[in-house]
């Protein structure tokens, strides 16, 4: 290589004419163009990868939680303190409607009481264990899908009529119109019994709920199980679910005794624990692409400095310090990076944009998804955190390359490093 | 064949320290790849384990129905001669069942459940019979006592030695009624199923239904693919009912089985892309710092398709160390987490997805060998650039750089 030497003989006064470096650097890049675009491209590949699947990750953990809290459970609800572990009749939040009033005074908060009650549901001769739900239908539709998915007949709108998943009117032999009559305990230790009408059948998409779920009126239930003005549940959630963060406080003051505010990362602890999974192993998988990538920066860096010991040892016995050398190799890896970043980030940044308005179809992969409470498009999350979280790892991974390939230039005894060949 | 052997070798050694830094490279991405194929192939074996177990089986004989309505009118009676041979050693096990939905109720509580009756003798092929029990498990089909699981039990609040209440629908389409005994409590790691399945002798739950039916007949085979052998040959001595294998029973287990398989790939060709960037760069910076010299050869008379071999076989003798190293080191570390990775802090979120809370990790030879291969044809594609770069400066040029 008998390029002309491009660094100038540093005296006091350049010394500081970090233009210069900049320069330079620059220029010295594209001494060798092709292993400039290999390294950058191995930069750009890494920062593409991880930015996008960082922000896919994000947006399918967003989509995750969106609809486990939209499908039945919401954002956050109200229960006695010991119902989640004991789940008895008698542990109920009361009293109930005031509760719910002063709720609803939050401005875009949408509120449904709940009352469940374990029963024996049966039609004619056949009977099944169910949970029977006394929920208020038209707070329900705002704020959980389940009660979309009637297959049959309608929601019930008077209170003798119930709602019944089509798994269990099957296996009941029941129809539309049919008596269901419930059979439980009573709060006070009584028998409680309902006897309603079928109105309408539903499939969720969850044979075990549909199986165990049936739904009428609160009042119903109140009245047939004796519970008066107590619910087991309220249930809350926002339009958006990014304001319920900001309203905890409010909805969680206040409250009747033994009652606590859960909000979904408490309700929905698997789906918590599975973004968590999840993360654990995406970090792995990023971990050793970068690491990958850093090492094959710091081979081209190997490169670079032993193709120009000449170079060095001439500098050097012209009295210019180890320092400026090493520093003017640190922004050379520096502009590598941007320039590798830029693509990287360019390209991420156009397919993430084009993904986040189009969503990416799941395809085959659809039923699996719905499992796993995924809807059928995925949509990534844009994210600052997503875009430059590999670039800076990758930033200092090429700084510390550079750096530690350029120590040996303290050691470079300059006579010996230009008789170099 | 071997001066160019040798003749590579040579050249490799000539820049230690650049060779060594791919190495190392190559090494970090076959053992990275190597070590997630462990983790991945053992969530796919966990995951059908898992659903195996969940009383399952690899392939199961119902009738006609059962699945929609599960209800004991959908039941078939079952003679051992019935049951087809089978090769020895392709069998683990087979139990047949009798499985209705049921209400149970201790003092205090209801639930709606299912109740199984079972032969104790035979449910070693599925998760109760591993499961840690608290008091006693079952004596025999004769057992008229009940196995509850340690979630439901705490739910009904109740414990070993009471009695609970349960209703069930007989074969006449009454329902019956009966006080059972606790005989234990059964822990299955995770609370879905132990809030399910109620388990009771067979003979004791067909006397109280009034059947000597069964709904239910599940083979255990020994490896995965033996279910479609088992599947045929059920079949044909079934020609009345319905035989399907885990995969048509649990399809979403069976989507995500493949979408484990497919993973494997697309981890091997990210982490092989990122790694191709470093080795075409070193590649050629190793091939232009002798194009002096490989201008002369070949101004002497060597022909190109050899200067292409010496590259290939370069990149091929890197790739094989490089592989070798990394296969070490992945077995190293699979060594060391052989024993399985804790998850049981995550352990409702790993029951979500479908596995258990300890991944145990699994090694197969065959993926390890095909990473192998892979890798080396990548090393093999990844040095056709560098060939060619240095073919198509002619000899004459060459020589005077």
């Amino acid at each position: 290589m008998t390029q002309t030497l491009s660094l100038p003989v540093p005296t006091k006064a350049s010394k500081g004419d970090t233009g210069l470096t900049w320069r330079l650097a620059w220029r010295n890049l594209w001494r060798n163009p092709r292993r400039t675009w290999l390294t950058a491209g191995g930069i750009a590949f890494a920062s593409l990868l991880v930015t996008l699947s960082m922000s896919l990750q994000q947006g399918s953990y967003d989509a995750m939680v969106s609809s486990a809290t939209g499908f039945y459970l919401g954002q956050a609800q109200i229960n006695h303190v010991l119902y989640e572990e004991e789940g008895k009749l008698e542990q109920t939040v009361a009293p109930a409607d005031e509760l719910r009033r002063s709720l609803e005074q939050v401005p875009g908060l949408h509120v449904a009481p709940r009352a469940q009650v374990f029963a024996l549901a049966s039609v004619g001769q056949r009977s099944f264990g169910a949970a029977v739900v006394g929920v208020d239908f038209e707070v329900e539709q705002k704020l959980v899908s389940f009660f979309d998915r009637v297959t049959q007949g309608r929601l019930p709108v008077d209170e003798g009529e119930v709602l019944v998943g089509e798994a269990l009117a099957r296996n009941l032999g029941a129809q539309l119109g049919d008596e269901l009559v419930l059979l439980g305990t009573g709060k006070e230790g009584g028998i409680g019994a309902l006897a309603l009408t079928i109105a309408g059948l539903y499939d969720s998409g969850r044979p075990e709920l549909d199986r165990s779920l049936v739904f009428t009126h609160l009042a119903s239930v109140q009245n047939g199980f004796g519970l008066g003005d107590e619910v087991h549940a309220m249930v809350l959630g926002f339009d958006e679910i990014e304001a319920l963060a900001p309203n905890l406080p409010r909805l969680s003051r206040g409250l009747p005794d033994n009652a606590e505010l859960r909000t979904w990362q408490q309700l929905l602890p698997e789906v918590v624990q599975s973004i968590e999974l999840d993360r654990i192993s995406a970090v792995l998988f990023y971990g050793s692409i970068l690491v990958l990538v850093t090492f094959s920066v710091v081979n081209t860096f190997i490169m670079i400095i032993f193709e120009r010991t000449r170079e060095f040892g001439m500098l050097l016995a012209l009295g210019t310090r180890p320092g400026i050398i090493m520093r003017q190799v640190q922004a050379e890896a520096l502009m590598m990076w941007l320039v590798g970043t830029a693509i990287g980030l360019l390209l991420s940044n156009l397919l993430v944009g084009w993904a986040a308005v189009q969503g990416i179809p799941l395809g085959m992969m659809e039923e699996m998804a719905a499992q796993y409470y995924m809807p059928s498009r995925l949509y990534p999350a844009i994210s600052l955190y997503a875009m430059s979280l590999a670039p800076l790892v990758l930033l200092v991974g090429t700084q510390l390359a550079a750096f530690f390939v350029t120590l040996r230039v303290r050691r470079l005894k300059p006579v010996e490093a230009l008789r170099a060949e | 064949m071997k001066l160019l052997f040798q003749l590579s070798i040579r050249n490799l050694l000539r820049n230690k320290r650049r060779n060594a830094m791919l190495l190392v490279a190559i090494a970090v991405a076959v053992a990275g790849v190597n070590a997630s194929n462990t983790l991945l192939r053992g969530y796919q074996y966990g995951m059908l384990e898992s659903a195996i177990n969940n009383l399952t089986g690899h392939v199961k004989v119902m009738a006609e129905g059962y699945v929609d309505d599960p209800n004991v009118k959908h039941s078939f009676q079952l003679n051992s001669e019935q049951l087809p041979q089978l090769p020895v050693g392709m069998v683990v096990g087979w139990a047949d069942r009798l499985r209705v939905p049921a209400v149970i109720m201790s003092e205090r509580e209801t639930r709606g459940i299912e109740l199984v009756g079972v032969d104790p003798a035979k449910e070693s092929i599925s998760f109760i019979g591993e499961a840690k029990i608290e008091g006693e498990f079952l004596q025999g089909a004769d057992d008229g006592r009940v196995l509850v699981g340690k979630e439901l039990a705490r739910q009904l609040q109740t414990a070993v030695g009471r009695r609970l209440v349960l209703i069930a629908q007989g074969a006449d389409g009454l329902n019956r009624e009966r006080g059972y005994r606790i005989a234990g409590t059964y822990d299955a790691e995770g609370t879905g199923l132990e809030k399910n399945y109620v388990f009771v002798g067979l003979n004791s739950l067909q006397a109280l239904l009034e059947t000597e039916a069964v709904t239910e007949l599940s083979v255990r085979v020994d490896r995965e693919e033996q279910r479609l052998p088992a599947k045929s040959a059920l079949r044909a001595a079934f020609p009345d009912l319905q035989v399907k294998d885990w995969r048509e029973l649990d399809p979403q287990v069976a989507e995500m089985f493949k979408f484990a398989d497919a993973s494997l790939f697309i981890w091997f060709f990210l982490m092989m892309g990122a790694l191709t960037f470093g080795l075409v760069n070193s590649l050629i910076a190793a091939v232009m710092e002798r194009v002096k010299e490989l201008g002369m050869m070949r101004a002497l008379g060597m022909q190109n398709s050899t200067v292409l071999v010496q590259v290939v076989l370069e990149s091929i003798i890197l790739m094989t160390v490089g592989v070798v190293l990394g296969t070490g080191i992945s077995l190293l570390i699979y060594w060391s987490i052989a024993d399985g990775i804790d998850l049981s802090a995550y352990a409702e979120g790993a029951e979500m997805v479908g596995v258990s809370s300890i991944l145990q990790p699994v090694l197969l030879s065959e993926d390890v060998f095909l990473v192998a291969v892979m890798s080396i044809i990548l090393g093999i594609l990844a040095s056709f650039y560098p060939a060619w770069r240095v073919i198509k400066i002619r000899p004459l040029d060459a020589l005077r750089r």
